[in-house]
C-alpha cells in the first residue's frame, strides 16, 4: 500500500510561545509565604486553537488501530468498538465520584458485579476483583495473595520461590521480585514447558508456578493438566497470566486447566483501547482457597441492592485507590454483552484461524522454530536475514513503510532474531493477505533499503543508543543542554 | 454475530481451504479433551441498539455528580475539563495506539509524553518525570521502593493523616521486600506533622525514606513539610503533591524533595467512579536509573532531525526481568496526554487563578459551616486551599452524609477506614469545593448540615 505519514515541522509546545519568566501568582490568604510559589509555572500561554492544532498535528504522526493493523504478538491489538467509547462518556459513567454514597452509584456497582460474574464464567474461577490497574499490577497483587495464603498456612518462611518458564513475559519475574519471592526460570522444550525440568524444579520451596497458556510462542501447553498435578503435588499454586486468553475463550479456561489464581488484561481480550501505552485494566480471578485474600472492597449483592463490602479480614487490603478502572470495566462489559456465548467463542476461533493462516503464508518466507499448530500468535526467526547483512529490526522498520505496525521483535528471546506475530479476530482475510504481501515486499527489498527504513514516517530511523547514552528527558534537560553547547536560539532542539 | 468480526461470505471457508482443514475445530486438537469446557454460560449476544439500551438502563441507576451540590474531593477531583481535552484524547490516532515500541511510527504520542514529563518537572522543581504510573497511591508505593533502592534501611515513615487507602497500598508495596511503614503522629489542634517524632525516628536508624503530602490527608497545608529535609539529611524525602496546588505552591524540589508523586486525574480526566486515574512520578537526574516506569527521551533520527523514543529501558521488566526497577508495563499514557492538554488549554495563569477561586470558595464554606452546632469546621487550625476537614460532635459521618445526600448535597468524604475494627476513629469528613460549587450550593450545604445535626440531636 502506498503510504506517507504526515510530517509536520511542529515545534515542541514551549517553542510555540516561549514563556517569559514571571513572578509567582498572587498570594492566597493563609498560605505561609515560605510555601508560596515565587515564580510562575514555566509553561506557555496559548490560545485553545493553538493547543488543539498542536496536538492534532502530533496525532497525525502516530499509528493507531483505526489507521493500520498491528501485528504485535502478545498485545492482541483488536478493534476498539466505538459504542464502548460512546457509553463510557455518558454522565452516568464518567461523572461519578468513587466516594459518593453507595445509594447513588447502584448502576456502577451492578456493572461491576455483572462483569465479575461474567468473568468468573470465562475464567472458571469463582471469585473476581476488577481492582488491578493493568496486567502486571494484577500479577503483583495475586502474588501478594499467594503470600498471604501461605502465611496463613504457616508455610511462608519455606515457600519463597516462584517458578517461570523461560518464555514468560518480563512482567512475571519482575512482579515475583516485587512481591518478595525469588525466581527460577525453567528451560522449555520445543517452545513448551519441559515436564521433566518442571518435576526437577518443584520442591517444598515452590510458592507458585506462573504460566501463560497459550504461551508466548503461541503454543498451547498440552501438558497443562500434568503441569497442574506436578505443581499442586509439591504444594505450590498455579498462576495464570491471562495475556493470551483471547485464543481459548469458550474452549477451555484457567479453572478447568487447574489454575488457582489468574489475571486478565481487559485491554487485550476485551477490546478496551490501549491509549498509546495505557490505561489498561487488570482482573484478578481466584479459587475458593485464594479468594479470601482478594483486595477490598468487594461488590456484593444484598437483595436488589449492591454494596461495597470491606469486611474481609484476610484481604490483602488496597492495591490502588478506589475500585479499579471503571471506565474500562464498562467498555469490557459492552464487549462481552455484545458478543455473548457464541460471539466470545467465535472470537477465539477466528483469532486462531487468522493466526494459523498467517503462519502458513509467512512460514514459507522465514523459519518457524516450533510446531505449526498455533493459537493466537506464532513466532518466526529472522536469523537467515543476517547472511544479507540485515536484522529483524530492519525488517520491522521496513514493514512500517508498508503502513502496517511491525510484529513484536526480539521476544521470546529463546528464538534468535525472533518476530512474534498476532493479528486478532477483527482483521479480515483481505487485511491478512495485505500483511503477507507487505511482509514479502519488505523481505524482497535490498539490504540497503531495509537498513534505511523507515522512509515514509514523520521521522527516519531513530538513534535510540544516543537517547540512552546522553539522556535528555525533559524540556529542563534540553534548556540545560542548549546552554551548555552555547547554541543560541536552539532551545528545545535536541543535541 | 457483531460486525466486529469480519464475516464476508466465503471468507472463513477460504481461510480453512488454504489450511486444508474442514473446520476450525481442527485447530484446537492441542487442547486435551479433559481440559475442554462445554459452554461458558454467559447468555446470548446482543445487537448494538440493544446493548446501548441495556447499558443505559444500568447507568440510569447512577446519580451523576451534576445532580447534586457536590463537595466530594480528596485525591480524586470532580473538576470541569474544557471540551478541547476530550476532543484531543478522543482522536483515535492517540487512543487506539499501542505503547510506542516503534518510535518512528509513534512520534505523536512520544512527543506528547515528553511534554507531559516536562510539565511535571516544571510543577515539581525536580529534573526527571516518568511517562506515568497507575495512580497517586501506586506512585507513592513505587516511590517507597525507589527510596529503598537509593538508600539503606528498613523503615518508611508516612503521616498518620495520610488517606487510609494510600496507607494500605503503601503497606502492600512494602510487604514484598519486608519493609515497614510507620506513621508520623500529628498535632491534634493543627494537624501538623510531629517533626520531633521524625527526628527521633531518624536518630533511631534504619529509616530509608519519609513521605509527606501537600495538601495533607485533611486537606490542609502543613508548613512543616519544608523543614523535613533538614531533619532527614541524605534520607530521601517523598512529597505527594496535588498538581493544581503546585500552581500556587513552592515546587517541592525547592525544599529538598527527592521524589514528587501525585494523582493527576484532576487535570482533564473525568472521575469515572475512580478510574482510570493518573500516577505522577518525578525524581532527580542522579537517581534516574533507579526510577520506575517508562521514560521518553529526546534524540535525533538518521537525518539529524529531532526525534523522541522510550529510553533507559534497561531499568524495565522486558529487559531486566526479575532485576527491573518495577514490574510496570501498561501505564496511563492517555491520561498523561489529557493532563498536558488540560494544563496547556487552561495555561499557567489559569491554573493559579482556578486554585485561588477554589480556595476562596473553601473559605466561604468554612465560615458558612463554622457556626453550626454539633460540627467543627474546619476541624484543624491550619491553612488550606480547596478542601478542609470537618468533625462531627454527634452522630456518625456515614449517617450525616446520608442525610445530606437525601437533601441533594454530597457532603464530602468520610475519612475513617471503613474496614471493620476502626469504630473508634473520629467522625471526620473531608469537604472540597470543586468548581461546580457556588454561593447557592454553599448555603444549601449549610442549611442541610444544620437540619441533619438537629435531627441527630433529637433522635439521640
Amino acid at each position: 500500500m502506498t503510504f506517507q505519514q504526515a510530517r509536520w515541522d511542529e515545534p515542541s509546545i514551549w517553542d510555540l510561545a516561549p514563556p517569559q519568566s514571571t513572578e509567582g501568582p498572587p498570594p492566597i490568604p493563609g498560605i505561609p509565604d515560605r510555601l508560596r510559589r515565587k515564580a510562575a509555572v514555566r509553561w506557555p500561554e496559548l490560545s485553545e486553537l493553538e493547543v488543539v492544532r498542536h496536538y492534532t498535528r502530533l496525532s497525525q504522526m502516530n499509528f493507531g488501530i483505526d489507521t493500520v493493523s498491528y501485528a504485535l504478538g502478545s498485545c492482541t491489538m483488536k478493534y476498539n468498538p466505538k459504542v464502548s467509547e460512546l457509553l463510557a462518556r455518558r454522565p452516568g459513567a464518567a461523572d461519578l465520584h468513587p466516594y459518593q454514597p453507595e445509594a447513588t452509584v447502584q448502576g456502577s456497582l451492578e456493572v461491576i458485579w455483572r462483569l465479575e460474574r461474567l468473568l468468573s464464567k470465562v475464567t472458571g474461577l469463582p471469585e473476581i476483583s476488577l481492582q488491578a490497574g493493568a496486567g502486571a499490577h494484577g500479577e503483583w497483587a495475586a502474588l501478594l495473595m499467594v503470600r498471604a495464603y501461605f502465611r496463613d498456612r504457616g508455610e511462608l518462611e519455606q515457600r519463597t520461590e516462584v517458578l517461570l518458564p523461560d518464555t514468560a513475559h518480563g512482567t512475571n519475574p519482575a512482579s515475583a521480585m516485587m512481591a518478595g519471592f525469588t525466581t527460577r526460570e525453567i528451560a522449555s522444550k520445543e517452545g513448551c514447558v519441559d515436564l521433566d525440568a518442571l518435576r526437577a524444579a518443584v520442591s517444598d520451596r515452590t510458592a507458585c508456578f506462573m504460566l501463560t497458556n497459550p504461551n508466548t510462542a503461541g503454543l498451547f501447553e498440552s501438558d497443562i493438566l500434568e503441569i497442574a498435578e506436578v505443581v499442586h503435588g509439591a504444594g505450590g499454586t498455579l498462576y495464570y497470566d491471562g495475556a493470551n486468553l483471547n485464543a481459548i475463550l469458550g474452549i477451555t479456561h484457567p479453572g478447568r486447566m487447574g489454575f488457582d489464581v489468574a489475571h486478565l488484561n481487559l485491554h487485550k481480550t476485551f477490546a478496551t483501547p490501549h491509549g498509546g501505552g495505557g490505561p489498561g485494566a487488570g482482573v484478578l480471578a481466584a479459587s475458593e482457597a485464594l479468594s479470601p485474600y482478594l483486595p477490598v472492597p468487594r461488590v456484593v449483592k444484598n437483595g436488589r441492592k449492591f454494596r461495597l463490602d470491606y469486611d474481609r479480614p484476610k484481604s490483602i487490603g488496597k492495591i490502588k485507590t478506589a475500585y479499579g478502572n471503571f471506565g474500562l470495566d464498562l467498555r469490557a462489559y459492552v464487549f462481552a454483552l455484545t458478543h455473548g456465548e457464541e460471539g466470545l467463542n467465535h472470537v477465539a476461533r477466528r483469532a486462531v484461524l487468522n493466526s494459523n493462516y498467517l503462519g502458513l503464508k509467512l512460514g514459507t518466507s522465514l523459519p518457524r522454530p516450533f510446531r505449526t499448530l498455533v493459537k493466537h500468535e506464532f513466532v518466526l526467526s529472522g536469523a537467515p536475514l543476517k547472511a544479507r547483512g540485515v536484522r529483524t529490526l530492519d525488517l520491522a522498520k521496513r514493514l512500517l513503510d508498508e503502513g502496517v505496525h511491525a510484529p513484536t521483535i526480539y521476544f521470546p528471546s529463546l528464538v534468535e532474531e525472533s518476530l512474534m506475530i498476532e493479528l486478532p479476530e477483527t482483521e479480515s482475510k483481505r487485511e491478512l493477505d495485505e500483511f503477507v504481501a507487505a511482509f514479502q515486499r519488505a523481505l524482497a527489498d535490498t539490504p540497503e533499503n531495509l537498513r534505511a527504513a523507515p522512509r515514509s514516517l514523520s521521522v527516519g530511523r531513530i538513534d535510540e543508543v544516543r537517547a540512552a547514552r546522553e539522556p535528555l528527558l525533559s524540556w529542563k534537560d534540553l534548556r540545560a543542554h542548549a546552554a551548555k553547547v552555547e547554541a543560541p536560539g536552539s532551545v528545545g532542539a535536541p543535541p | 454475530m457483531p460486525r466486529w468480526i469480519p464475516n464476508e461470505p466465503g471468507e472463513e471457508a477460504a481461510l480453512l481451504e488454504a489450511l486444508g482443514i474442514p473446520s476450525v475445530s481442527e485447530l484446537f486438537t492441542d487442547v486435551p479433551r479433559k481440559a475442554r469446557i462445554g459452554r461458558l454460560g454467559v447468555g446470548p449476544g446482543h445487537e448494538e441498539p440493544e446493548v446501548v439500551r441495556l447499558v443505559d438502563q444500568l447507568l440510569d441507576r447512577n446519580k451523576p455528580l451534576s445532580k447534586y451540590a457536590n463537595f466530594v474531593g480528596g485525591r480524586i477531583a470532580s473538576r470541569y475539563a474544557p471540551a478541547a481535552v476530550d476532543a484531543i484524547v478522543s482522536r483515535s490516532e492517540f487512543y487506539t495506539s499501542y505503547t510506542p515500541y516503534q518510535p518512528e511510527a509513534s512520534q505523536g504520542m512520544l512527543r506528547a509524553l515528553f511534554e507531559f514529563q516536562s510539565l511535571w518537572v516544571e510543577l515539581t522543581g525536580l529534573d526527571v518525570a516518568n511517562a506515568s504510573l497507575y495512580d497517586g497511591a501506586t506512585a507513592a508505593g513505587e516511590a517507597l521502593l525507589f527510596c529503598r533502592r537509593i538508600h539503606e534501611g528498613q523503615r518508611f515513615l508516612v503521616p498518620a493523616s495520610l488517606p487510609w487507602e494510600e496507607k494500605s497500598v503503601l503497606r502492600n508495596y512494602a510487604s514484598g521486600p519486608g519493609l515497614t511503614v510507620e506513621e508520623i503522629p500529628y498535632d491534634d489542634r493543627t494537624g501538623r506533622l510531629d517533626l520531633e517524632f521524625v527526628r527521633r525516628s531518624v536518630a533511631g536508624g534504619e529509616v530509608f525514606g519519609v513521605l509527606a503530602d501537600v495538601p495533607n490527608g485533611f486537606g490542609h497545608i502543613d508548613e512543616g513539610i519544608a523543614d523535613l529535609k533538614e531533619i532527614l539529611g541524605r534520607i530521601p524525602l517523598v512529597v505527594a503533591a496535588d498538581p493544581l496546588a503546585l500552581s500556587v505552591l513552592e515546587p517541592p524540589g525547592n525544599y529538598g524533595a527527592d521524589v514528587v508523586v501525585g494523582e493527576g486525574q484532576g487535570f482533564g480526566v473525568s472521575p469515572s467512579f475512580g478510574g482510570p486515574l493518573l500516577g505522577l512520578f518525578a525524581c532527580r537526574t542522579e537517581h534516574v536509573r533507579s526510577a520506575p516506569g517508562r521514560i521518553v527521551g529526546a534524540t535525533r533520527d538518521v537525518d539529524g532531525r529531532p526525534a523522541f523514543a522510550l529510553t533507559l529501558q534497561t531499568r524495565e521488566q522486558h529487559i531486566r526481568r526479575s532485576r527491573a526497577t518495577s514490574n510496570i508495563c501498561t501505564n496511563q499514557s492517555l491520561m498523561a496526554l489529557a493532563f498536558v492538554v488540560y494544563a496547556s488549554v487552561v495555561g499557567p495563569r489559569g491554573l493559579a487563578s482556578l486554585q485561588a477561586r477554589l480556595a476562596e470558595k473553601a473559605r466561604t464554606l468554612a465560615s458558612a459551616l463554622g457556626g453550626i452546632p454539633g460540627l467543627q469546621a474546619p476541624r484543624f487550625d491550619a491553612p488550606y486551599l480547596g478542601e478542609f476537614t470537618i468533625e462531627l460532635e454527634r452522630g456518625t459521618a456515614a449517617e450525616f452524609l446520608d442525610r445530606l445526600q437525601r437533601k441533594k448535597v454530597l457532603g464530602g468524604y468520610a475519612l475513617a477506614d471503613p474496614r471493620p475494627g476502626n469504630d473508634a476513629s473520629p467522625e471526620r469528613i473531608l469537604v472540597a469545593t470543586p468548581d461546580s460549587v457556588g454561593d447557592k450550593e454553599i448555603q444549601k450545604y449549610a442549611r442541610a448540615a444544620r437540619t441533619a445535626l438537629e435531627e441527630v440531636g433529637r433522635s439521640a
